[in-house]
């Protein structure tokens, strides 16, 4: 690049022209790390529009300007604008007397039933007491999964079989955890595919119908593309059914299998990126400590490598 | 299907540049470029796709070709075969022989949809005329044999598995040496999701595959994964004799070009689709009458036979 930054060293100010071939390196490295190509292109124009015109510092390289007007991005884009605190908020509505509802929600074999597992596993360790609510009355063992899951942790299970509506389970589930007590209910559902119109729309009853506190969008770091279209539909149909007055969306991100990608990060910043919800929790392996938070600086460390 | 997406787009490519007047350096850059994003945009490999570009560049060399020549033929040639390599591996994967227990394993990454493939796979072996039979041997997660056992209870398969036996080894050799006494002539062994990054998990497959001695192993793969594709299958190309590949969730709304990726990566050709949670949402899915779909439209007929 060093006929690149002789080139440009004179002029007055930075032009798009200028900033292209280090643009599209940073693209192409971004898509590399499996950030979904829509999103990198979006990212390299916010990063174009906020140089051009700009002053190039007299002994700075283009390249490392930009890389640093990127790095201004993500940082930006991953830090959460709403935070999500689990124990302050299960807290409260125990003061309130009434169980704090989780809904475990997204495509079909992602990881919810093992990562709602998990996190009751972290809310025992922290004192909380914990019902699971089987939900998913439609995937083959999947009633035994979740039952084989709380016998290890000797939590209670709410289940009715298969073929049940599962909202109604979840109703039924959240009155006996009032009853017994529990802090906490967590609700599995079974996975839909984002287009599969009667599912989602079973989904969204299922929300309008218990109102939960946390609505938890499970994905895997391992999706591609598709990991933007599937949180954009999932929020789209829980806001468009939704029945009641304040619109319902996605509060929190589930990331799991981040132990299968090596440094493939891109999955993480994609689902962020088009949702604007945080990633609360990290599934990073298949016991029940494998549960980690987002380590911001070194996801946006590895996309830039 | 979905995949089908992608030829549109690379087709309407090559039909802009086909609209050129005159084709330069740039309108060849343009095409290469936007059937460069519609591969990226399906999650096909970052690096198969450069190195097609790459391969293509190579061929057209717009100096070299002579003002005689059909430029546009010659880069759609090239555009064709790099597409057909990509899916293609050149050779067909085994096919279950009558009269002989043929022993299938199934493996892959975590939900990646091996068991309900398992029961798919043996019911269209069933209704024509097979006897299959399913053998559990995930012993790790929660609920398996479960899983296993209501699926192939509605399709009326016979199943072996274990609630109290935690080697997936002996249930395999369990499984296998019992069906093959009972005359099954495809025994599909389910297996747990594994990664590369476990090693010990790619030591339990190696050693299911000791005392079963498939005849084939089908990796399983979902069609939303991105850019770790390539790395995890051939990761289990490596640890496993892979012969055969299957694409599941085509009812999604993925592209499926990890799935290419997935094919470059275990030199095994795609052999199923699954494309739903039912029993029988499943297809077959033969390369040659794909590929010629995929791109046998309008200008591309004259290729097809070749
Ligand atoms: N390596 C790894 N595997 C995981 C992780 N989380 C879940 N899994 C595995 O992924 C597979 C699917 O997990 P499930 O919890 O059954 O997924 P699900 O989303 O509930 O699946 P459905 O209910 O069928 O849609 C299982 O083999 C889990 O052990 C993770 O963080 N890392
Ligand atoms: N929509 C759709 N879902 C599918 C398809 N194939 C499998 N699934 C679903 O994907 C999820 C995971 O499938 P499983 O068969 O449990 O996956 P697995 O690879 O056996 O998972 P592990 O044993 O945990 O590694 C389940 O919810 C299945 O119903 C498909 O073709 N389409
Ligand atoms: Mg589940
Ligand atoms: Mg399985």
């Amino acid at each position: 690049f060093s006929t690149l930054v002789q080139s440009v060293a004179g002029k007055s100010s930075l032009e798009k022209s200028d900033l292209e071939p280090a643009l599209k390196a940073l693209k192409d490295g971004l898509m590399a790390k499996n950030v979904a190509e829509e999103i990198a292109e979006k990212l390299c124009e916010s990063v174009a529009a906020s140089l051009v015109g700009k002053k190039l510092g007299s002994f700075t390289r283009i390249t490392s300007t930009v890389r640093s007007a990127m790095e201004e991005a993500l940082l930006r884009i991953l830090t959460p604008k709403r935070s999500v605190d689990i124990l302050r908020d299960v807290q409260v509505a125990k003061e309130q007397g009434r169980p704090f509802v989780i809904v475990f929600v997204g495509v079909n074999g992602v990881g919810k039933s093992t990562n709602l597992a998990k996190v009751a596993y972290w809310l025992q360790q922290h004192g909380v007491s914990v019902m699971m609510a089987a939900c998913d009355t439609f995937r083959s063992g999947a009633v035994e999964q979740l039952r084989t899951h709380a016998r290890r942790l000797q939590i209670s299970v709410f289940e009715r079989g298969y073929e049940k509506d599962p909202a109604v389970v979840a109703k039924e589930a959240i009155r006996e955890a009032a009853r017994m007590k529990q802090d906490v209910v967590l609700v599995d559902t079974a996975g839909r595919m984002q287009d599969n119109e009667p599912l989602m729309r079973a989904l969204s009853k299922l929300i309008n119908v218990n109102e939960p506190d946390l609505v938890l969008f499970v994905g895997e770091a391992l999706v591609g593309n598709d990991g933007v279209d599937q949180l954009m539909k999932f929020n789209q149909a829980l806001a468009d059914m939704s029945t009641n007055s304040t619109e319902r969306l996605i509060d929190g991100i589930l990331l799991t299998k981040f132990d299968t990608i090596d440094d493939k990060v891109g999955a993480a910043l994609s689902m962020v990126y088009i949702s604007g919800a945080p990633v609360v929790f990290v599934g990073c392996g298949q016991t029940y400590t494998d549960l980690k938070r987002l380590n911001v600086k070194s996801i946006i460390k590895t996309l830039l490598d | 299907m979905v995949l089908a997406e992608l030829g549109g787009r690379i087709s309407r490519a090559l039909q802009q540049m086909s609209n050129a007047t005159v084709i330069d350096e740039d309108v060849l850059k343009e095409c290469l470029n936007e059937i460069s994003r519609a591969l990226f945009s399906a999650d096909v490999q970052f690096k198969m796709v450069q190195n097609m570009q790459a391969n293509i560049k190579k061929i057209v060399n717009l100096e070299e070709l002579a003002a005689g020549h059909n430029k546009r033929r010659i880069i759609q040639e090239a555009v064709f075969n790099e597409l057909c390599n990509m899916l293609d591996p050149g050779k067909p994967a085994f096919v279950p022989k009558k009269g002989k227990p043929n022993v299938i394993m199934f493996v892959g990454l975590q939900g990646s949809g091996k068991t309900t493939t398992c029961t798919k796979y043996a019911y269209y072996y069933q209704k024509k005329g097979w006897k299959p039979a399913l053998v559990c041997a995930d012993t790790f997660r929660a609920g398996a044999f479960d899983q296993l056992k209501q699926n192939a209870t509605k399709a009326k398969i016979p199943f072996y598995g274990s609630y109290t036996e935690t080697d997936p080894v002996k249930i395999a050799q369990e499984g296998v040496d019992t069906f093959k006494k009972e005359s099954c002539d495809l025994i599909i062994v389910d297996t747990s999701g594994r990664h590369k990054q476990e090693a010990a998990l790619f030591e339990e497959m190696r050693q299911v595959a000791e005392v079963t001695k498939p005849d084939l192993v089908i990796f399983v793969m979902d069609s939303s994964i991105g850019q770790a594709a390539f790395d995890q299958a051939q990761a289990f190309k490596q640890s496993a004799a892979v012969g055969a590949v299957i694409v599941t969730k085509m009812d999604g709304h993925a592209k499926g070009g990890g799935a290419l990726s997935a094919v470059a990566a275990t030199k095994s050709p795609i052999i199923f689709l699954g494309t739903g949670e039912h029993m029988d949402e499943f297809e077959v899915f033969e390369v040659k009458p794909f590929v010629s779909r995929l791109l046998g439209r309008g200008d591309w007929s004259g290729f097809v036979d070749k």
